[in-house]
């Protein structure tokens, strides 16, 4: 793998939350840890500790197969919201159609609520995490074709 | 939608919450008895209480201290007007953070300031609603943009919180509490709630509104509509007044510089002043986390304001969303 890749997914790493991380490109593999074995692992944030990442992991490997679209990732570990408040009207359906700066979803987290909008226009094809369910730093969360 | 100028006229001669009679109200204001009768009823629109007596004349139930702009900005620092563009006074408004959220204009290192009266959609938290009736409380949101990323702003939330109860407590002498991330509470009462909202580039320049609730003086009738244990200022302090414009004053003068210097300096301190204000800590709770509740013991907050939840078989682990809830059992 290009160093100056390994360079840039350092920096990205250092600049999120993710413990560890792992990468598969063709026959190469790498594996970025950010604590050593010895290092204190301050308590991990967990958004929900309850069998999370594996649902994420299986989603994420479908959407990365088929790689359509434009996905939408959490910019956060947090807690999603698909409306803004229960009772009100989902921001965005499957099939919908946005524009760029359209509110898709929250995020909350820290109390704090994040408006994620739409990067790009399309139409919204795929909806990967159900309302209140907590996510984790990059899960994917929308595809938007 | 805004008062008239009849209706503002009568409300200030009113505020005094002592009896005016009609006719020395038609000759100070110079509006006839029965348009002064006329207007007198839409204050029921805006759900103030007021009695009409023969002989006696009109009377709100509670004296008022309506907004003001230039009271607020003679108590405002120097150095805090100079990091604000606007402060806007409304009358009536679906909620102060949609105020800014859709009519505000974000430049850097200046805040715009809303304020009303009255909020028909007060909100709280996923839109549990914020009673807010007219003219007796603080519904205050402020904007500032941010260019560090959301990551970087976690901190935030505390830290208002912190704000908060600093200046509760030099205006009135009230030590309150605050509940993870910041709600504040006296004696397992809610006092005052705080809503962050953030929109922009979660990577870069953002903009985020933060919005306060303060109750400082309820009626009964109003607080019905609230779903927990509720306090307000005038209550605590057995009915005496704490003026309404000097502490909009007091609060933008605290949380401005926080902001201000939020982007260099972050949490910092602040985090342990935080911890001395913790009123779960110790504590029995439960954390529910969409659709799953984790129970165990609240043992504070990680150095990234993250709530730490103790679990039955030992194990802590940090969270940085869920409701918290106390065992009152």
């Amino acid at each position: 793998m290009d160093i100056r890749k390994i360079k840039k997914l350092i920096e990205i790493i250092e600049a999120s939350d993710i413990a560890e991380f792992e990468i598969t490109e063709g026959e190469e593999s790498i594996r970025i840890s950010r604590y050593s074995a010895n290092a204190v692992v301050p308590a991990p944030v967990m958004a929900a500790p309850i069998a999370a990442p594996a649902v994420s992991e299986s989603q994420q490997k479908a959407v990365v197969e088929e790689h359509a679209g434009h996905i939408v990732k959490s910019p956060m570990v947090g807690t999603f919201y698909a409306s803004a408040s229960p009772g009100s009207k989902i921001f965005v359906n499957v099939g919908q159609r946005v524009s760029e700066g359209d509110t898709l979803c929250i995020i909350e987290a820290m109390k704090i609520l994040n408006q994620i909008e739409a990067e790009t226009s399309g139409t919204v094809t795929k909806i990967l995490v159900e309302n209140a369910q907590a996510v984790e730093y990059g899960q994917p969360l929308f595809v938007i074709e | 939608m805004a008062l008239t100028t009849t209706q503002r006229k009568i409300l200030v001669a009113l505020s005094d919450g002592q009896f005016h009679s009609g006719s020395d109200l038609s000759e100070t204001l110079g509006i006839s008895r029965s348009a002064i009768c006329k207007q007198i009823n839409t204050l029921d629109d805006l759900g103030l209480k007021y009695s009409a007596i023969s002989g006696k004349g009109y009377r709100l139930f509670q004296a008022i201290e309506l907004l003001d702009e230039t009271m607020i900005r003679a108590h405002l620092s120097a150095g805090v007007v100079s990091q604000i563009a606007a402060i806007d006074c409304l009358d009536v408004v679906d909620s102060t953070n949609n105020y800014l959220l859709t009519h505000g204009q974000t430049q850097p290192a200046l805040s715009q300031i809303c304020l009303a009266e009255f909020q028909t959609a007060g909100r709280g938290r996923r839109g549990k609603q914020w009673v807010s009736p007219f003219g007796q409380n603080v519904y205050l949101s402020l904007s500032w943009q941010f260019f560090c990323g959301v990551t970087a702003l976690a901190g935030l939330s505390l830290g208002i919180g912190v704000c908060l109860v600093r200046v509760i407590k030099a205006l009135t002498g009230i030590e309150v509490g605050l509940k993870w991330p910041n709600d504040i509470f006296w004696q397992g009462k809610k006092l005052g709630g705080i809503l962050v909202e953030l929109t922009g580039d979660m990577e870069g320049p953002c903009s985020v509104v933060v919005g306060l609730g303060l109750n400082r003086a309820l009626s009964d009738d109003e607080a019905t509509a609230i779903d927990q244990d509720w306090v307000d200022l005038h209550r605590i302090l057995g009915h005496k007044n704490v003026p309404r414009n000097k502490l909009i004053a007091e609060l933008i003068n605290e949380l401005i510089p926080f902001m201000a210097a939020f982007e260099q300096e972050g949490i910092g301190a602040l985090i342990n002043e935080w911890r001395r204000y913790d009123c779960l800590v110790g504590q029995a709770a439960e954390l529910q986390l969409g659709n799953n509740i984790i129970s165990g013991t609240i043992s504070g907050i990680n150095d990234s304001g993250h709530l730490l939840l103790t679990q039955a078989n030992g194990e802590t682990q940090a969270y940085n969303s869920g409701e918290v809830s106390v065992d009152i059992a």
